[in-house]
C-alpha cells in the first residue's frame, strides 16, 4: 500500500508542474472549500499519530490550539536528527510539494497564518529544494494572501538548523527559531498554547504534514480503515544496518516486523543473523530476534517494552560485539547533550566513561549494575526526552545481553593483564 | 495593573494538609507545612521557573512521572509526597550526577560553610558516589572581572547567573558555551563581564564558583556575623547586610526586601566597602597655623561653639550625603532654635515654594517603589535611574519584561512645551486599559534636578498639572516617585532642613536663604559662618566653616576651619527615609574609627553649648 510513495521515483516529482499532473494541490483545493473545522473532523477521523516519534494523534494536536484570532503559528520539524532516520530526507528531496501542500491544508484547519519549515543544517541539496518547489507554490498562489480565493493566508519560511540533535526537540526547536541557543523548555505551558514567540503553535513531522493531503483526498474515515485498531495508516520505515537492501519503505502499519526486515530489506548478509534490533531509531529500546514476529505498529512496539519512535528500523547481526553497539549509541547522546539537566548532563557523560572502561577491561560486573541503575536514575528524571533516548538502549542491552557484556569484561581484563580481584587503576583512587 | 491576588487552598504533602496560596510554586507552597523541598536553579528573583537541576522532583498523585517541584503550581487537593522511596532515589540520583564533577574542594572552598551544595548533599544525598572515573578540569581561578572569579570545576551549571546577566540586568553578557558535560558560563571571547549589577552573580551561585574576589580567603562563614543595615550610598536604599569580622566589614550582600530593592544590589553598594574604612578622618580637627591639626573633642566642641554663636543668625548651614532624619532634626534644632537663622537647606536644585513642597507630598500621590513594576506605563522624566538610584533601573527593566509596562522616558523640555506634553499625555493613555483613558495606572519616576535652574518652578507646576490630568492622585497604583539628589534627601526635607519650611514641611516665620543664596552671601560676607552635613564647602568661601566630613577632600583641607570626624553608614545609627516615603533603620554594623562620634548626639551637644553661649535655656 503506497500512499506518500506513489509516484515517489517519477522524474520531475518535485517541480510543481510533474506534482499537479499527478494529482497534486487537489487536496488543497478540495480542503479550502471546506470549513476548518471539517478539515480538522477529517483529521480526526483519520486517527494520524505524530510520526516524529511520540506518535500523538495529529488532529487532537490540532485541536488543543485556541480558537480566535491570536497570532497562531504552524512549525514543521524537519530536523531529522534521529539515527537510523532518513525517511523525511526522501519524501523532502523527491516530493516537497506534498509537504506544502500539507502544511497549507493543516494551517487551514488550525487557524495558522504563519509557518515554518526547520530543516537540519545537513539537508542542504534538501533545504534547497524546498525553496524552490516554495517559489513555484508563491507564484501558483498556494502560499500568501488569501490562498486561491478562501480568505486564507499563510506565510512560510524555510529556515535551516546549525546542526544539533536537540533542536529536533519540540520545544528546542522553538528556542533555536526564535534565535536563541537550542534547549528545551520546561513543558507545560505547552507550545499549542505558548510555543513560538509565545504564541499558539502547532508542531509537526515533515511525514505526518506530508500525509495530509492524502487524507483530504481519500477521507479521514477511508485512511482510518488501514494499518490498526490503534495505528492507523501507512508508515515510512527506515531501514539501516545489517540487511541486504537498507532503505525506506512504505508499509501499512500492523505487518510482522519480519516482513520489513526479511521481505523487504532483504534480512543480514548471508550466514549471519539479527542479534537484535532498533524498532524506532536508536533511542528506543532494543529488540531480540524472537520479537521479529511482533506486528510493526505503535502500541505492539510499546507492549514489547520498546517503541515506534521514528519508523527506523536498525539491524545488528550477530558479528557486531554488543559493547560497541552501546559505545555507538552512548557517545552519540553525550554529544548531543544539550547540558541544561542534570541527569542527562551528567548521566551521559558518566555512562560513557563506564562503557569504555568495560572495553579496556578496567570494569568488574558490577561497573554494569551501575551502570543499569544510571539508566534508572536518568529514565523519567530528565527535562526532555534526550536523557531517556540514550538510558532506555543502553538499558535494554544491558538487561538483554548482560552475559555479553560479562564475558567482554572477563576477556578484556585478562587481555589487559588484570584479573578479577585485582583492582583497576581507575578504581584503586576510590571514593570520590 | 492587577497584582496577584492569591487566595488559599488546602493541599495535601507527606501526609499533612496544609494552607497555601493557589498557585504558588510547590517548592514556596511545601514551605507553608514546613517541609522543604530542596533546590539548585529555582530562584524566584529569576523569573519563570526553568526546571533545570532536577533537585526538586516529587511525587503528586495521579501524575505518572516525578514533577519539579519549582514549576509545579500547587492547586487545591493536591496531594503531594516528598518522602517516598521513589522520590528520595531520584534525589540521592540529582546529588550523585551533581557531584560526579564537582571537585569537593569545601575545604579551601569560600561557600564551604554557607554553600547549598554542601547542605544539600548532607540533606538529601545518599553520603557516597559509586563515580570513579576523573572528573572534568579546567584552569581555575580565572577572573571573570576585577569584582568576580570564576571556579568552572566547581561550577554545576544551574544557569543562575546566566539567567541574571540575560534576564534581569539584560546585559546579555554571561553565556553557556559548549554542549553536555562540556557546557561552561563564560563571556563572548572571554572579554570581562562589566555591567553595573555583576556583582549579583556572586549571591545567586548556590556553589562556590563564583566568589567575589574582595572576599576570596578573607573569611570562613564561622568567622563572621551578618548585620542588617541600609546602604546610603544613593538615594536607592537598597537593604543591605554587611559581613562583619572583627569589627570591619568584610562584604556586604542583599537583604531581600521586595517594597525596596527586589533582593538585589547594585556594584557600587556592593563593591565600595573597603574604600569606606579607608583613609578616614578619625579625630576631630582644627585650623591651627593654616592646617588641620587633630584635637580634643572637648577642644573642638568648644571652638565650634563659639564660632557658632558669634556668628549667631548669620549662620548657614547645609546637608546631604547619607545624612540621617535624627541628624537633618538636630540640624534643624542648632541652625533654627538655637541660632535663629533660617539658613538651611538640603536641595542642591534651588528653593521651591512651600505650597509645592506640600503638593508633592501629598500622601494620595505618592507612587510606592513596586508600583514602577505593575504600573501600566511609567514616565522616567528628567532622570537616568542608572545612575541616579541604580536598582531601580532593575525595577523597570522587570515591569517591562514581566507586566508589559510601558516605559516613556521625557525631559524636561517635552514636559514645558505644551504640544510636546500632550503628545506624553498621549503616548501614556494608550498603554492603559481602556481607550478613554480610565482606569490607567501612570508612575512618574522624576529627579529633584527637575525643580533646578530658573524654569525649574514651572516644570514642578507642570508636573503637578500632568499628575492632576492623569488623576494620579484617585488612582490606585499610580502616583509621583521623585528621586532625589542625596541618599536620604526626601528625610532630610521632611526633618526641616529647608529654607521655607520646618520638620514634617511646617510653616517658618520667615523663608531663609537657599543653598545657592547660602554660598553667594557666605561668598559676599553676609553669612560669617557655614556649618556643612555630609558636604563640600562652596567655593570663594570669606567665612568660617564647620564640617562633618568622613574624608578629607581637597576642598575641606583648604578651607574648613573645624572638622567633626563622620560616620560612614557601617557605623550609623538611624533612620532615613525613602524616596516613596518608607522610613527605613539604618543599624549599626561596627563600631566607630577612631575618635567618631555618634553625629546626632554630637550636634545635640554642640546645640547644648551653643546655648548656654547666647544664653538660651536648653530645650527639652
Amino acid at each position: 500500500m503506497k500512499l506518500l510513495f506513489k509516484n515517489i521515483d517519477e522524474p520531475g516529482l518535485a517541480t510543481r508542474e510533474v506534482y499537479e499532473q499527478r494529482g497534486g494541490y487537489a487536496s488543497l483545493r478540495k480542503a479550502l472549500a471546506m470549513e476548518p473545522e471539517a478539515v480538522l473532523a477529517e483529521l480526526e477521523a483519520s486517527g494520524l499519530r505524530g510520526r516524529g516519534g511520540a506518535g500523538f494523534a495529529m488532529g487532537k494536536k490540532v485541536s488543543f490550539l485556541p480558537k480566535g484570532s491570536i497570532d497562531k503559528y504552524l512549525v514543521c520539524n524537519a530536523d531529522e536528527s534521529e539515527p537510523g532516520t532518513f525517511k523525511d530526507r526522501e519524501l523532502m528531496q523527491k516530493s516537497p510539494h506534498m509537504l506544502i501542500e500539507g502544511i497549507v491544508i493543516a494551517s487551514y484547519a488550525a487557524g495558522a497564518n504563519r509557518s515554518f519549515i526547520y530543516i537540519r543544517g545537513e539537508y542542504v541539496q534538501q533545504a534547497d529544494l524546498l525553496d524552490a518547489a516554495l517559489a513555484e507554490a508563491r507564484d501558483a498562489g498556494y502560499i500568501g494572501e488569501n490562498i486561491l480565493g478562501s480568505g486564507h493566508s499563510l506565510s512560510l519560511v524555510v529556515h535551516r538548523g546549525a546542526g544539533a540533535y536537540i533542536c529536533g526537540e519540540e520545544t528546542g526547536l522553538l528556542d533555536s527559531l526564535e534565535g536563541k541557543r537550542g534547549n528545551p523548555r520546561l513543558k507545560p505551558p505547552f507550545p499549542a498554547n505558548q510555543g513560538l514567540y509565545q504564541g499558539p503553535t502547532l508542531i509537526n513531522n515533515v511525514e505526518t504534514l506530508a500525509t495530509v493531503p492524502t487524507i483530504i483526498d481519500m477521507g479521514g474515515a477511508q485512511y482510518a480503515e488501514l494499518g490498526t485498531e490503534t495505528s492507523k495508516g501507512t508508515k515510512l520505515v527506515s531501514v539501516s544496518g545489517h540487511v541486504q537492501r537498507p532503505g525506506n519503505y512504505e508499509i501499512e502499519l500492523g505487518i510482522p516486523s519480519r516482513e520489513i526486515v526479511y521481505g523487504l530489506a532483504g534480512g543480514p548478509p548471508e550466514g549471519r543473523q539479527v542479534k537484535c534490533w532498533f524498532p524506532g531509531g536508536s533511542s528506543s529500546p532494543v529488540l531480540i530476534k524472537d520479537d521479529l514476529d511482533l506486528p510493526y505498529d505503535f502500541d505492539s512496539m510499546a507492549k514489547a517494552g520498546s517503541m515506534l519512535g521514528s519508523g527506523a528500523i536498525i539491524v545488528v547481526d550477530d558479528s557486531t560485539p554488543i559493547l560497541d553497539v552501546a559505545l555507538k549509541v552512548a557517545k552519540f547522546y553525550r554529544h548531543e547533550s544539550c547540558g541544561k539537566c542534570t541527569p542527562c548532563r551528567e548521566g551521559t557523560n558518566w555512562t560513557v566513561k563506564m562503557l569504555e572502561r568495560v572495553q579496556t577491561g578496567e570494569a568488574t560486573p558490577m561497573d554494569l549494575e551501575i551502570m543499569a541503575s544510571v539508566q534508572e536514575h536518568i529514565i523519567g528524571n530528565c527535562l526532555c526526552v534526550l536523557g531517556d533516548a540514550m538510558a532506555m538502549p543502553i538499558g535494554s542491552l544491558i538487561a538483554k545481553f548482560r552475559g555479553e557484556f560479562e564475558a567482554h569484561i572477563e576477556q578484556a581484563r585478562a587481555a589487559s593483564g588484570l584479573t578479577v580481584g585485582t583492582p583497576a587503576p581507575a578504581l584503586a583512587g576510590g571514593l570520590v | 495593573m492587577p497584582r496577584p491576588t492569591p487566595r488559599t487552598i488546602t493541599f495535601t504533602i507527606d501526609g499533612r494538609e496544609v494552607q497555601a496560596p493557589e498557585n504558588s510554586m510547590l517548592v514556596d507552597a511545601a514551605k507553608h507545612g514546613d517541609v522543604e523541598i530542596p533546590v539548585f536553579c529555582y530562584e524566584p528573583k529569576l523569573g519563570n521557573p526553568v526546571g533545570a537541576c532536577r533537585m526538586c522532583l516529587v511525587e503528586i498523585e495521579g501524575i505518572p512521572k516525578l514533577q519539579t517541584g519549582c514549576s509545579t503550581p500547587v492547586k487545591d487537593g493536591m496531594v503531594v509526597n516528598t518522602q517516598s522511596p521513589r522520590v528520595k532515589t531520584a534525589q540521592q540520583a540529582v546529588v550523585e550526577f551533581l557531584l560526579i564533577n564537582h571537585p569537593l574542594d569545601c575545604p579551601v572552598c569560600d561557600k564551604g560553610g554557607e554553600c547549598p551544595l554542601q547542605d544539600i548533599t548532607f540533606g538529601w544525598g545518599s553520603g557516597i558516589s559509586r563515580f570513579v572515573e576523573p572528573k572534568r578540569h579546567f584552569v581555575k581561578p580565572l577572573a571573570l572581572s576585577e569584582k568576580v572569579a570564576i571556579d568552572r570545576e566547581r561550577c554545576i551549571l544551574c544557569y543562575r547567573c546566566v539567567r541574571f546577566s540575560q534576564e534581569i540586568s539584560e546585559d546579555y553578557q554571561l553565556v553557556l558555551l559548549e554542549r553536555g558535560a562540556h557546557s561552561y558560563v563564560a563571556t563572548f571571547d572571554g572579554r570581562p563581564y562589566e555591567a553595573p549589577f555583576s556583582g549579583n552573580i556572586v549571591e545567586l551561585c548556590p556553589v562556590g564558583a563564583l566568589t567575589s574576589r574582595g572576599y576570596r580567603f578573607r573569611a570562613r562563614p564561622w568567622d563572621v556575623e551578618d548585620s542588617g543595615t541600609i546602604c546610603t550610598l544613593c538615594p536607592s536604599q537598597c537593604n543591605v547586610k554587611l559581613t562583619v569580622r572583627d569589627e570591619r566589614v568584610m562584604r556586604v550582600l542583599a537583604r531581600d526586601n521586595p517594597e525596596v530593592d527586589d533582593g538585589w544590589l547594585c556594584d557600587r553598594g556592593r563593591f565600595a566597602y573597603p574604600k569606606l574604612a579607608e583613609d578616614r578622618v578619625t579625630e576631630p580637627m582644627i585650623r591651627d597655623g593654616g592646617e588641620l591639626r587633630a584635637v580634643s573633642w572637648e577642644r573642638a566642641l568648644d571652638e565650634a561653639a563659639t564660632l557658632l554663636a558669634r556668628a549667631g543668625a548669620r549662620t548657614g548651614a547645609l546637608a546631604g550625603g547619607g545624612a540621617s532624619n535624627e541628624e537633618g532634626l538636630a540640624l534643624h534644632h542648632l541652625i533654627r532654635e538655637t541660632l535663629g537663622s533660617q539658613n538651611l537647606d538640603s536641595r542642591v536644585a534651588g528653593t521651591l515654594p512651600l505650597e509645592l513642597h506640600r503638593a508633592l507630598a501629598e500622601p494620595a500621590l505618592q507612587a510606592k517603589v513596586p508600583d514602577l513594576e505593575f504600573a501600566h506605563a511609567v514616565l522616567v522624566l528628567d532622570c537616568d535611574p542608572i545612575a541616579d538610584a541604580p536598582i531601580l533601573d532593575l525595577r523597570l527593566r522587570k515591569g517591562v519584561r514581566r507586566h508589559g509596562m510601558k516605559l516613556v522616558p521625557a525631559t524636561r523640555e517635552q514636559l514645558l512645551d505644551e504640544g510636546k506634553r500632550r503628545e506624553l499625555i498621549e503616548q501614556l493613555r494608550a498603554a492603559g486599559p481602556a481607550a478613554d483613558g480610565s482606569g490607567l495606572e501612570v508612575v512618574v519616576l522624576w529627579h529633584e534636578r527637575l525643580g533646578a535652574g530658573p524654569d525649574g518652578e514651572r516644570a514642578v507646576r507642570a508636573l503637578l498639572d500632568l499628575a492632576a490630568t492623569l488623576e494620579l492622585a484617585s488612582t490606585e497604583g499610580a502616583g509621583l516617585l521623585e528621586v532625589p539628589a542625596h541618599a536620604n534627601g526626601r528625610g532630610l526635607r521632611e526633618a526641616g532642613v529647608l529654607p521655607n519650611a520646618g520638620p514634617g514641611l511646617s510653616d517658618v516665620d520667615e523663608d531663609g536663604l537657599d543653598a545657592t543664596g547660602i554660598a553667594s552671601a557666605f561668598a559676599q560676607g553676609e553669612l560669617s559662618c557655614l556649618y556643612l552635613l555630609g558636604v563640600d564647602p562652596p567655593a570663594n568661601a570669606a567665612g568660617a566653616i564647620v564640617a562633618h566630613a568622613a574624608f578629607l577632600t581637597d576642598a575641606l583641607r583648604e578651607q574648613a576651619d573645624i572638622v567633626f570626624p563622620a560616620e560612614a553608614y557601617p557605623e550609623k545609627e538611624g533612620t532615613v527615609t525613602h524616596p516613596d516615603g518608607t522610613v527605613q533603620r539604618v543599624r549599626r554594623a561596627v563600631r566607630h574609627l577612631g575618635e567618631i562620634r555618634d553625629e546626632s548626639q554630637l550636634l545635640g551637644e554642640l546645640s547644648e553649648r551653643v546655648a548656654a553661649r547666647v544664653g538660651l535655656a536648653v530645650s527639652a
